[in-house]
């Protein structure tokens, strides 16, 4: 495992093809993932990392069974999630899912917790979205317990009590999941992170690299406030989103209708306004990197990169042509380039075994 | 000599010239006749496709995010929209809808509008000003409507012409500005802390980053997790 972990991480949409007017069936696009997360392992990426969604057009509705199913299928590939949903899951269900996923998956799991951006999800669950920063703050805490205590007791806001309750199975070797907070603007979630001394990853996409700027700065400060490490050993991942060709005008060429019709921000701002002010980028591979490498000029030496390869309808060999180009072109430049001056004391991405010393800092200074 | 007051002028009108524009640039000029200020003028015309784009991706361009800054840091505010269909016009509205929740909240805002004939006055008091109290906003006890006979005729018997509401709402908005500031210095020593601290930054911002956004209000997290156990 490098230093800066390179994956892909995915929306998991049923998207008609604007080009041919064609959506996959729900199977088809299931299946897609599972082959997208496969190849993502095949050309030397990192991690693969799913959404959590309870409404169409999107099918990844229960991670763990896709994550446990891609686990049986690779061997080396990080799983994770992205986001998994704090406020509306019960926590004692995540941390009994994920600790059986880790399990199988003999360690090679972490998930990022998220809040979800679909409001009736959480009348659906049993939940008042008006109560979600207080809801993933609890839960939380909570499922931080559960993984490092044996026999909880517990009363809260949100969920009914537990008395002497054991979650099942223990983490794997003691060591619970890497936790990564996710989070587009709201500076509790850094805060929350920065507290646990957990991984922050700010899903920069779709906002303007200022806002980022000052999020991460936040979530460094304070990870050092807690007594964690200094500014720069905290754990950050950022989000990417690329279509290449060899030929850059073959990039916006083929990318233009897609972009342009794109769930999120179709009809809006040009893809070259859009490209100026985001991370998007369309182009050759040589864009993608010069691109990519202004990312640590701006949040400093981070520890996790994953690119949104397969949304807004583009055909399945499509992406697969792009994990192609990102594994053998893009990411053997970008582990080079991101190594070279590199301080000793920042930390290497996550992994099992190291999240150990992680997990035990953060129960010391949670008390 | 106090400070100049941070005035904004946003006005809504699409026509070129506006008389939207020359009815904001009139109530600029009246406040300013009662108290200093430095006014800054935000023409919603020339924002219009950064409006749209921000309520499809949720951010603003920077242009918006200059014009969105300099409205929520305003000590106070001057908004003028033409009557369109008997409300504020949809490109007014949209630019208040992506303003971030709270950035109004304690500012004293002077509400006007333009219209073809007096009839649609009243949008002043049931369309902007429920508006604004909603965003919280401190609105000026006189509103100002000009319909277009307004720019040619005096004072009809038992009212006042149109320069003379100018003159009184200035008045009022002025007074208005400076009791708010001079509040809040009274009470906590420091000027304007009735909004959110824009430019002062929060703790992920040493440097003084200008507008320093979401960073501001942070709640430490002991604070947050006290709050669930009480």
């Amino acid at each position: 495992m490098s230093t800066v972990q390179f994956g892909i991480f995915t929306v998991g949409d049923v998207t008609t093809d604007p080009t041919t007017g064609r959506a996959p069936t729900e199977h088809e696009r299931v299946k897609a993932m599972v082959t997208i997360a496969r190849k993502a392992e095949e050309v030397g990426l990192d991690v693969f990392a799913t959404g959590e969604h309870h409404n169409p057009p999107f099918v990844p509705s229960s991670p763990t069974t896709l994550l446990g199913y891609v686990a049986a299928r690779t061997e080396r590939l990080l799983l994770s999630t992205s986001t998994t949903l704090i406020t509306t899951n019960d926590p004692v269900k995540i941390a009994e899912d994920f600790a059986m996923l880790q399990h199988l998956a003999d360690g090679r799991v972490d998930l990022m917790l998220g809040r979800g951006n679909t409001g009736p999800v959480y009348p659906w669950f049993g939940k008042d979205i008006r109560q979600g920063i207080p809801l993933a703050v609890e839960n939380y805490a909570l499922l931080h317990r559960l993984w490092r205590e044996e026999s909880v007791d517990w009363a809260g806001r949100f969920r009914t009590p537990l008395q002497g309750f054991t979650a099942t199975p223990r983490p794997l070797d003691g060591a619970p999941p890497f936790v990564w907070h996710g989070s587009i603007r709201s500076p509790e979630i850094a805060e929350q992170a920065a507290y646990y001394g957990d991984g922050f990853f700010a899903n920069n996409i779709f906002w303007p690299r200022d806002h980022f700027v000052r999020l991460i700065r936040l979530y460094r400060d304070r990870y050092a406030h807690y007594g964690h490490g200094d500014p720069e050993q905290a754990v950050v991942g950022l989000g990417g989103q690329v279509f290449m060709r060899r030929n850059s005008q073959d990039a916006v060429r083929e990318f233009r209708p897609y972009f342009d019709n794109a769930p999120v921000y179709g009809h809006g701002p040009s893809l070259e306004e859009f490209t100026e002010q985001t991370p998007l980028t369309v182009g050759s591979p040589q864009e993608v990197i010069e691109k990519t490498l202004t990312f640590r000029e701006s949040f400093g030496d981070y520890q996790r990169q994953l690119f949104l390869m397969d949304h807004a309808g583009l055909p399945l060999k499509t992406v697969l042509e792009q994990l192609d180009l990102l594994g053998e072109e893009v990411v053997p430049v970008l582990r080079r380039e991101f190594a070279a001056g590199r301080p000793a004391h920042v930390p290497d991405g996550p992994v099992h075994g190291a999240s150990l010393r992680t997990g035990a800092r953060a129960a010391a200074t949670a008390g | 000599m106090a400070q100049p007051l941070d005035l904004v002028v946003v006005t809504a009108g699409l026509g070129q010239p506006s008389s939207t524009r020359l009815l904001a640039d009139r109530l600029a000029a009246a406040t300013a006749r009662h108290a200093p200020a430095e006014v800054r003028t935000v023409e919603l015309r020339g924002l219009a496709t950064a409006v749209a784009h921000h309520l499809l991706t949720g951010f603003p361009g920077a242009e918006l995010r200059d014009a969105l800054d300099a409205v929520a840091g305003a000590d106070a505010l001057i908004v003028v929209t033409p009557v369109f269909s008997g409300s504020y016009s949809g490109l007014f509205k949209s630019f208040f809808d992506v303003l971030e929740p709270g950035a109004l909240t304690g500012t004293p805002v002077l509400l006007a509008a333009t219209g073809g004939t007096a009839r649609h006055s009243l949008v002043l008091e049931h369309a902007l000003r429920p508006l604004f109290a909603y965003l919280r906003a401190l609105t000026a006890p006189t509103a100002v409507y000009a319909a277009t006979e307004d720019w040619g005729t005096g004072a009809a018997a038992g009212t006042e012409a149109l320069a003379e509401r100018v003159e009184r709402a200035g008045r009022e908005l002025a007074g208005l500005a400076e009791a708010v500031r001079g509040r809040t210095r009274a009470v906590t020593g420091q000027a304007y802390p009735v909004r959110a601290a824009d430019g002062q930054g929060g703790p992920g911002a040493p440097g003084g980053v200008p507008d320093a956004g979401p960073v501001d209000g942070l709640v430490p997290f002991e604070e947050q997790l006290a709050a669930l156990r009480a």
